[in-house]
């Protein structure tokens, strides 16, 4: 009963396991590369429901996961996770050497079917080549978390009551709320990343999170309405909010009253009834956080361009092939910037990414030109292009994917009011609520929590169940202003990968204007 | 993976121990072990690539405890769970969490007890959804299996007559573009569990194998899918890549279709896929608690057209994804969600049945008196779902399908639907379909990606291209514009699940469509 896992228990084994992939690994027969991640992660956190709490826990996720190239006449990987627990100290090393040998013999085993099909298959089998690797900056860090509060110190009983306190605040914007949630969490994770190239790299990352739903009545139906808030910070996000640049984070308190205001508001407007015809229509920054995720983040993901997601969250029309593709081409106005950067500030922010390639901001579009894709080693290799550091997973016993990570439209130099004002008709498209996107992303479909009606530069009559519609180049190529008001948000949950793996990032954009089609109910 | 004997002796010991403590009022113990063993398919014969991409499993086991404790402020509620650690020692630490985290709620009434609407299902019609073969597969296997899906695709692409004299010379067929997207999928799951109420300890032990394929001609533009799914390892034989393969050889040379209404036949993947992510969130007890559900005060009430009918059938003797018990340690049955166009029931766990029972507005949101109504809301199906499928200690349990099954009251055949619709588009397969005005209204989007045909005088006549038309419908009258459902039901797999929805063809009048992305046609 006196052990207990801690972040700080990774330090009683980082020497040893060091010490197993960079050497023993390399005893195995043909093993060519291998690299472990093992995590802690202490988080508390508590969920309450119409003012009363209904659960809460203060707990630990302990895992590993293990890559291994190798082979004989050709290369492939294996792979290896597990979860762990407080008995696995006594016999980590072990645990995971025993993961190590797996995932070497998956990738032998994968390595000698993979040379028998090149032979079997003369005309279609040439595609199929070794799993190489693009070079990287081999990095020996630690990267401690960034916190006032450590979440470790912040007493369970203080999220429960946060989370009481925002289901009551949310609660009171309007008696036809009819049903309220809230949660509030708060953990600090350590990642060890380990390679049989010499990596060993330690980072720590705090994080907090809060969410809130409102259910109301309303004459045109029920009407329901959530959003995150959180940043990579202590829990002082929640109690005080947030503020940094284009991060403004209201403390949780305020960012319920807002949700349940703004559902109790749209509730009871009139369903969208949206012209024929494509019309103006000016995005705020909370919009604009889904569209370049969905529209821009995504299909920028090599592994997507690639085809390795052609079973399931599809291609990119960004590339077809290593030959016909949209890079260096113009595919949005000049006016258009948008980059991922793990470097800034925001929810998907580090300095090494799960691959332990070093964080560095990728141009996807700069002044409407198709820059950059966001890679991992293997991908970059393909490509023949630089690792950007893009691979991350969501715990260590899962594959790291090609992830976005602070991705966002660069600010204008345009007063964002001044975009609304200059529109004699069209309408302001404030805030996201749910996509569709087509498969290779060529066009989407995303609602918004409001839409306005602008009138001689002026915001009229509220609907709801309001969104935009468009082919992705067309409306991308049809911005005419970008606003100076850059906002940064949370997403939370952004899902992709098989068993599907639920990443953290961040989105975000200023005030747009561009031309899109309506869509209302149905 | 832990022996089951293992996991009933941790149970069994753990109750023992929990039940022990001066402050427990009530305890449930579940344990389980299991693996999700996946390997991902890229084959694409125009780019670089490994075909079998990543053979991978995680893999764990523990135990999860919920109490109520006995506590100066009153009764209190808890869960708490300890990974790789069956002892007692790894039962007191869970129990500790159970009880540090332990919260008043005035709507918890007790943990699940038998004294519900259920009948245990007798020994004969216990499901036998467990191969020790596929228990024991371990990474050898899982990459055969990757690299059989492969065989069969490449088989099927080299041997068609129609990509030889599309490409010229068997030399030049890589030019076309060919992709193999998908995975196997591997489900490896024990659990037991007993408590206060129920004290026998009860197990269980699951296995399932899912393939899913996708294959491409991308200098056509075509797609085809092919699935599989089972519990035994002689159920998989990779022909669900072969499947794809020969789809997406048919569906060469799609054609656009204008914006309209259109008749159409919904194929067993988009059926399952709008149920699913549409119309089932809205099918579950604890969003009528919330005032979620479209179907708010419905009960008893037509809903869908007469010759609608869905149910979920966790217990059927048979489907691969059947199990004879809850994680709540209930016996699983049938649940009527929609029987012949009314409202007949929805999913619950054990809390929140007893949850809308108390509930001063329960009969205004089911449209009847919840003790009225107890086999429509009874805890049929409280499960602990594991990431990617499976059943998981570290979970509290919440309502989940296991087997959901969409019949027609009429039967009606491939050949009758077509006839039915007449001149419409029949569509294979969707993508990214979802409620996007909210669960409550009932709107959905989602793009055509592949497998579909126009239809012209009640034959399937040229392919759709796929991505080239966005559907915009409302589920609520999808359900009601049915035309016709077909007799036979396929079993389709779902995203990072084990639920399996049988779904039949379905007819639907008056559907929305929408013409997309012509400029790709340049790109």
């Amino acid at each position: 009963m006196s052990q207990r896992v801690t972040v700080e228990s990774l330090d009683r084994f980082r020497a040893n396991l060091q010490s197993l992939v960079a050497e023993k690994a390399k005893t195995l027969p043909s093993l060519r590369y291998c690299d472990l991640r093992i995590e802690v992660r202490e988080e508390s956190g508590a969920v309450a429901e119409n003012g009363a709490a209904k659960a809460s826990s203060q707990d630990y996720a302990f895992d590993f996961g293990v890559r291994a190239i190798a082979g004989g006449r050709t290369t492939s990987s294996g792979y290896f996770g597990r979860v762990l627990g407080t008995t696995d100290l006594d016999r980590l090393e072990d645990v995971v050497w025993d993961g190590i040998k797996q995932a070497h013999q998956r990738a032998r085993a994968s390595a000698r079917q993979k040379f028998q099909a090149k032979g079997r298959f003369t005309h279609l089998g040439g595609s199929l080549t070794a799993t190489e690797l693009a070079p990287v900056t081999i990095s020996q860090d630690t990267v401690p978390a960034i916190f006032k509060t450590d979440p470790r110190q912040v007493p369970l009983s203080e999220t429960v009551r946060m989370s009481v306190d925002g289901c009551k605040a949310l609660q009171g914007q309007g008696s036809n709320i009819v049903y309220s949630a809230c949660s509030a969490s708060t953990f600090l994770l350590r990642e060890l990343f380990l390679s049989s190239d010499g990596a060993d790299i330690d980072q720590s990352f705090a994080q907090t999170e809060g969410f809130a739903i409102a259910i109301c009545t309303g004459e045109h139906g029920n009407y329901e309405l959530y959003d995150f808030t959180g940043h990579q910070r202590g829990w002082e996000v929640l109690t005080q909010g947030y503020s940094n640049g284009p991060i403004i984070l209201p403390n949780f308190t305020d960012f319920c009253k807002k949700l349940g205001a703004d559902a109790v508001e749209v509730s009871a407007a009139p369903p969208l009834k949206p012209p024929e015809k494509e019309v103006t229509v000016v995005t705020n920054p909370h919009f604009n956080t889904l569209l370049v995720h969905e529209v821009v983040g995504h299909p920028s993901e090599l592994d997507r361009a690639l085809k390795y997601e052609t079973g399931y969250a599809g291609r990119s029309w960004f590339l077809k092939d290593l030959q016909e593709n949209q890079l260096g081409k113009q595919i949005a106005s000049p006016l258009v910037t948008a980059y991922s950067d793990p470097n800034i500030e925001g929810y998907g922010s580090f300095k090494y990414d799960h691959e332990g390639t070093p964080a560095r901001r990728a141009y996807i579009l700069r002044d409407g030109v198709l820059e950059e894709f966001l890679n991992n080693r293997q991908t970059a290799a393909i490509m023949g292009v630089e690792p950007n550091g893009s691979a991350r997973s969501t715990e260590a016993q899962l594959v790291p994917l090609i992830r976005m990570t602070n991705t966002i439209f660069a600010a204008g130099e345009q007063d964002p009011q001044s975009i609304i004002s200059e529109v004699a008709d069209g309408y302001y498209i404030d805030g996201h609520r749910t996509p569709s996107i087509a498969e290779s992303r060529e066009n989407f479909r995303i609602t918004a929590v409001k839409v306005y009606e602008i009138k001689n530069g002026q915001l009229g009559q509220l609907y709801r169940d309001g969104g935009i519609t468009s082919d992705s180049r067309d409306y991308f190529m049809s911005i005419d202003a970008v606003g100076n008001d850059l906002r940064v948000n949370p997403i939370p949950n952004c899902g992709k990968g098989q068993p599907m793996q639920a990443k953290r990032m961040s989105n975000g954009g200023p005030t747009m204007r561009g031309v899109a089609r309506l869509t209302g109910p149905g | 993976m832990l022996p089951l004997s293992d996991l009933r002796r941790a149970v069994k010991n753990a109750l023992s121990f929990a039940s022990s403590q001066t402050d427990v009022e009530e305890v449930e113990v579940f344990a389980s072990a299991g693996a999700n063993l996946t390997v991902r398919l890229n084959y694409t014969s125009h780019i670089p690539s490994n075909g079998v991409e990543e053979p991978k499993s995680t893999e764990g086991y523990g135990l999860g405890i919920r109490a109520t404790f006995r506590t100066p402020e009153g009764i209190k509620t808890g869960f708490g769970s300890e990974p790789t650690d069956l002892s007692l020692e790894g039962a007191a630490r869970a129990l500790d969490k159970a009880r540090f985290g332990a919260v008043s709620d005035a709507e918890f009434v007790s943990l699940p007890k038998r004294e519900t609407p259920l009948r245990a299902n007798s020994k004969d019609d216990k499901p036998d959804n467990y191969d020790p073969a596929l228990m024991r597969i371990g990474g050898k296997g899982l990459v055969d299996a990757g690299w059989r899906m492969m065989d069969r695709a490449l088989d099927s692409f080299q041997s068609s007559e129609d990509l030889m004299g599309l490409a010229g010379s068997a030399d030049k067929m890589a030019e076309l573009g060919l992709i193999l997207g998908g995975d196997v999928v591997m489900i490896q799951d024990r659990m037991a569990i007993a408590s206060t109420h129920i004290p026998r300890v009860q197990t269980e032990q699951n296995t399932l194998i899912m393939s899913f394929a996708t294959a491409m001609i991308e200098s056509q533009a075509s797609k085809g899918s092919g699935w599989s799914v089972g519990s035994r390892l002689a159920d998989f034989s990779g022909e669900a890549a072969a499947e794809a393969a020969r789809n997406a050889v048919e569906s060469m040379g799609g054609q656009r279709i204008p914006t309209g209404s259109y008749r159409v036949i919904l194929g067993p993947q988009a059926v399952a896929e709008i149920l699913e992510w549409v119309l089932m969130p809205g099918l579950s007890l604890d969003m009528f608690i919330a005032g979620a559900s479209p179907f708010m005060g419905k009960l008893g009430q037509t809903v869908a057209s007469e010759d609608f009918n869905l149910y979920d059938d966790s217990g059927a003797p048979g489907l691969p994804s059947s199990k004879s018990i809850t994680d709540e340690g209930l016996p699983t049955g049938r649940t009527e969600l929609i029987r012949d166009g009314k409202l007949s029931g929805m999913l619950a766990d054990y809390y929140n049945y007893q949850r809308i029972l108390n509930d001063p507005q329960g009969r205004e949101k089911l449209g009847a008196a919840p003790k009225d109504s107890l086999c429509s809301i009874a805890p049929r199906n409280g499960f602990r779902p594991g990431n990617g499928g499976g059943r998981d200690f570290a979970s509290p349990p919440g309502a989940v399908a296991n087997n959901l099954v969409i019949e027609g009251g009429r039967g009606y055949s491939h050949e009758e639907l077509l006839g039915l619709v007449g001149n419409g588009v029949y569509i294979g397969r969707i993508w990214y379909t979802y409620p996007v005005n909210g669960i409550t209204s009932g709107d959905f989007s989602g793009t055509i990606i592949g497998d579909s045909y126009l239809i012209k005088d009640g034959r399937l006549a040229a392919p759709l291209k796929p991505n080239t038309v966005r559907m915009n419908d409302n589920v609520l009258r999808l359900i009601n514009n049915t035309l016709g459902i077909a007799t036979q039901r396929r079993g389709t797999v779902r995203w990072s699940s084990d639920q399996v929805t049988w779904a039949p063809e379905i007819a639907v009048d008056a559907f929305g469509l929408e013409e997309i992305s012509e400029y790709m046609e340049s790109v």
